[in-house]
């Protein structure tokens, strides 16, 4: 026969783990939930700040452009002067001309060949900082959007401890079984990250999902 | 005249970050927090297409899909998929229910314009 000693030596360590639970898991939730408000908060801000400089940004891309356009080595004007003064003044060389003519015309063509090769080294920077400004602005816009996934994390995991604190807080209720509480916080994973979280794989975990293609239906 | 372009997604960074994506590309942007918001804004009004989220309170995205296609005036809008799911199964699901194509999040602006500019066309 089990006397009342043993009978609350068996159940106290198991209701102060509940109890303990009971007390632990809300302020848990709270952290996350408040984790989750400001990564949000930061986002905005950030988002906020960017919005405010992307269009900046974006005028001076199209600048950076329009200047690469009209300096442009292959079809911009300037191009096209050294190969106009070519062919205006090459052909003069083979005319009579006055005395130091000829060197004249050299020297003008040397000059014109410097200066056009001097203004299409300017624009290679140009060219490179839009290119690089706008790679940028790429890798911003997709950095932002990792919030919305850790978001979605710890919401399910907010959602989860309260499922726990209530199965706690029920004592007359079944306890559902591992399997199936696993089974069910599984179902409502949307990204392969936390799935690969879920089971322990950390070479899944790192944004694995990040630059999939489009699918067209 | 700009196209307007119907973004759907619960989270306001994230309307913001395909805002400033398809603003940026010359479209005009409406929002709507989830699937029954998006759908007081088919009131008739011209629209060239919706982005949408999958996973949303209220009304998710797959059944403000098959509600918009009831819509006799959005019967043909194209309606995009942005979502984090990366399932195939989900993926059929959308398809069944009307999208015309599925992005995962995060998504490079430039995939987006040129997947919104296809769709629009």
């Amino acid at each position: 026969m089990t006397s009342i000693n043993e009978t609350a030596a068996a159940v106290t360590p198991a209701q102060s783990l509940v109890d303990l639970c009971a007390g632990v898991l809300p302020v848990w939730a709270r952290h996350l939930a408040t984790s989750r408000s400001q990564s949000e908060a930061a986002v905005s801000e950030m988002m906020a700040a960017f919005a405010s400089i992307g269009p900046h940004l974006g005028r001076a891309q199209q600048q950076s452009h329009q200047i690469d356009q009209v300096l442009g080595r292959q079809d911009g004007a300037f191009a096209d002067l050294s190969q106009s003064c070519e062919k205006l003044l090459v052909p003069l060389l083979d005319a009579p001309l006055p005395p130091d003519g000829a060197a004249s015309i050299q020297a003008a063509l040397s000059l014109v060949r410097n200066a056009v090769e001097s203004v299409s080294q300017l624009t290679l920077p140009v060219s490179e900082e839009t290119c690089a400004v706008a790679e940028h602005v790429e890798r911003m816009y997709i950095g932002f959007q990792y919030q919305d996934r850790i978001s979605q994390m710890i919401a399910l995991l907010e959602g989860d401890i309260a499922r726990l604190q209530a199965v706690l807080g029920n004592s007359g209720a079944d306890v559902p079984d591992l399997e199936s509480w696993m089974s069910r916080l599984e179902s409502q994973y949307a990204m392969s990250d936390q799935r690969a979280s879920h089971n322990g794989d950390a070479s899944g975990s790192e944004g694995g999902d990040a630059g999939d293609e489009t699918t067209f239906f | 005249m700009a196209k307007t372009i119907l973004v759907i997604d619960d989270s306001a960074s994230l309307r913001q970050v395909v805002k400033m994506a398809l603003t940026g590309a010359g479209y005009n942007v409406i929002e709507a927090g989830d699937g029954k918001a998006a759908l007081a804004l088919l009131d008739g009004r011209q629209i060239a297409m919706a982005v949408c989220d999958v996973n949303m309170p209220v009304m998710n995205g797959i059944e403000f899909v098959k509600a918009a296609k009831q819509l006799p005036a959005y019967k043909f809008l194209p309606i995009l998929m942005l979502t984090t799911e990366s399932q195939e199964e989900k993926k059929e699901q959308g398809k069944a229910a009307g999208a015309k194509a599925w992005m995962v999040k995060p998504f490079a602006p430039t995939q987006l314009v040129n997947a919104v500019s296809k769709l629009c066309a």
